[in-house]
């Protein structure tokens, strides 16, 4: 018998556990924002210290918080603008708790310090294998949906979808390439890897995976959920469909060619590097050009931004990535990039994007879902979210405008020479100006934080008043 | 032939490609379709919530 409903339980698991990885990610954050201005604060427990959780945080945020919000928007939207129940279930079911298993594993082996040291991919082959795992199973339910579409078009959030997932199952096979040790005769840590590649060419690889995480991660994936929640809360559909679909091609086309940007004034070959950053600012034409038309869907109901708290943090979070990927391509310029890299300002730059942009459309289309979910009309409290808006709003501004201001200061002062040609300063001179910027930062990212805690407290009283939808009836009048 | 001339024809292939996907986007002959496509988000009544919750 054909389903009459759409599967809301995957949708509200992972849901609920965006909300609860959102928080411990960010604490992590914090502890590392502290610990740059209190080298001591861990009592120099190895676990605890700055190498080990740096790792955590990141994969925190970015796999945990941004990976569980887009399995829940993605099982979500695809059901809904196909018309139909997720194809193979049990599987969605296991995409849940395989993601969280990865999670788990994560929190445990990155404190204790077992890493490949590949940026955002520091998850050990038995980890790699499990991931590989999930991401297939996701693949299968994701496009076994849209195949069994009773839509005569696959709507362009799903598009977006379907080339994050695809590019992000590329990237990791590619990346994660590596011997286990113990296939090297070693037995006394079995898990541990070398990478398939050396030298420079690792090093290529591991940025052309780095830049296509936050280009089809933490972006292609973002903006689906943007094309679909940014017209439903504002009650219109997209401004210019078609500037979507040029949209789509062009971006996911460019993004592909800007990772040597990480790159620049290194062993990495001269042409390489100019390659990456000509991509690179290319790509601004098709970031604005989405912005642009997630903007402008707002044309004649700019009033509803004055009352609606998740239309704000949805229109912001638009803002912050036409910053970041305004001063993306910019940072890439060679000699830009002279100054920048290695500075605050790269931290500032990614915090911009990550908290800005990503993070506040994913809150945005929470607030937006999770009463959906339990059957309510809304969430608890409508003022919180006023609240959590303005939290956010003020501790990105914090965060990244003492980020900038400590970078420029880094890059200047490090390049700064006497006439003799000694340095005019020395390291731990620039550190010591480091410490009011990330006095700063912390304040910035507490405010975040403080914020994410509102929201969870409103979470809660939302489902505690509601009840579970299982599930939503599909609508009976198919459209074409 | 060296790589200089195959950087030039697949630069020129991309480009033509790219025009092709921007004619098709916006050719008139398409406008219905991608204004009809435009609605899917809205073919639900997903704007009143789901009356037969049950507890869990």
């Amino acid at each position: 018998m054909e389903a009459t409903t759409y599967n809301y339980k995957v949708v509200r698991q992972f849901a609920i556990m965006t909300v609860v990885w959102g928080i411990v990610g960010m604490l992590v954050g914090l502890i590392l924002a502290s610990q740059l201005i209190w080298p001591d604060l861990t009592f120099g427990i190895e676990w605890l210290s700055y190498g080990r959780l740096r790792p955590l945080h990141t994969n925190a945020v970015i796999f945990a918080f941004g990976g569980s919000a887009m399995f829940a928007v993605s099982y979500y939207i695809v059901q809904r603008t196909c018309q139909v129940r997720l194809w193979a279930e049990k599987l969605a079911a296991f995409t849940f708790w395989g993601w969280t298993a990865v999670i788990v594993l994560a929190a445990i082996t990155l404190p204790m310090g077992i890493t490949s040291s590949k940026e955002y991919a520091e998850l050990e082959w038995p980890i790699d294998l499990l991931i590989t795992v999930v991401w297939v199973s996701y693949a299968l339910v994701f496009f076994g949906t849209i195949i069994k579409r009773k839509t005569k078009h696959i709507y362009v959030s799903n598009w977006f979808f379907g080339a994050y997932i695809l590019v992000i199952a590329l990237l990791h096979l590619v990346n994660s390439a590596e011997l286990p040790w113990i296939l090297g005769g070693s037995t006394s840590a079995w898990y541990k890897s070398y990478s398939a590649y050396a030298g420079v060419q690792d090093a290529m690889v591991q940025w052309w995976y780095g830049h296509n995480a936050v280009g089809f991660f933490l972006t292609t994936a973002f903006l689906g959920m943007m094309y679909y929640f940014i017209p439903k809360q504002a009650g219109r559909p997209i401004y210019s469909y078609r500037l979507s679909v040029v949209h789509f091609w062009s971006l996911n086309f460019i993004y592909m060619w800007a990772g040597p940007h990480h790159l620049q004034y290194t062993a990495l070959p001269d042409w390489a590097q100019s390659l990456g950053m000509v991509f690179s600012l290319m790509l601004l034409a098709p970031s604005w050009g989405g912005m642009m038309n997630g903007i402008m869907t707002l044309s004649g109901a700019w009033h509803k931004l004055r009352t609606d708290p998740i239309l704000k943090f949805m229109v912001t979070a638009l803002s912050f990535y036409g910053m970041s990927t305004f001063e993306g391509p910019m940072m890439s310029i060679k000699t830009v990039n002279a100054l920048s890299h290695y500075t605050e300002w790269t931290i500032g730059h990614v915090h911009s994007g990550a908290l800005g942009w990503v993070a506040m459309i994913t809150i945005g289309s929470m607030y937006y879902l999770i009463p959906r979910l339990f059957g309510r009309e809304s969430m608890y409290s409508t003022k919180l979210i006023e609240w959590h808006f303005w939290f956010s709003t003020i501790g990105v501004v914090l965060y990244i405008a003492s980020m900038w201001i400590a970078g420029v200061a880094q890059g200047l002062m490090w390049r700064a020479a006497n006439p003799d040609g000694t340095l005019t300063y020395s390291f731990a001179q620039v550190v010591a100006t480091m410490h009011p910027f990330y006095g700063i930062r912390l304040a910035g990212g507490a405010l975040f934080f403080g914020g994410m805690l509102m929201m969870a407290y409103n979470v809660w009283q939302t489902v505690r008043a509601g009840r579970v939808v299982n599930d939503a009836p599909i609508p009976q009048a198919v459209h074409a | 032939m060296d790589s200089g001339t195959l950087s030039g024809i697949i630069t020129a292939v991309f480009v033509i490609v790219f025009i092709g996907i921007v004619w098709w986007a916006f050719s008139t002959r398409n406008k219905q379709r991608f204004e009809e496509d435009a609605r899917l988000p809205f073919e639900d009544d997903d704007d009143r919530p789901a009356k037969q919750g049950d507890k869990q």
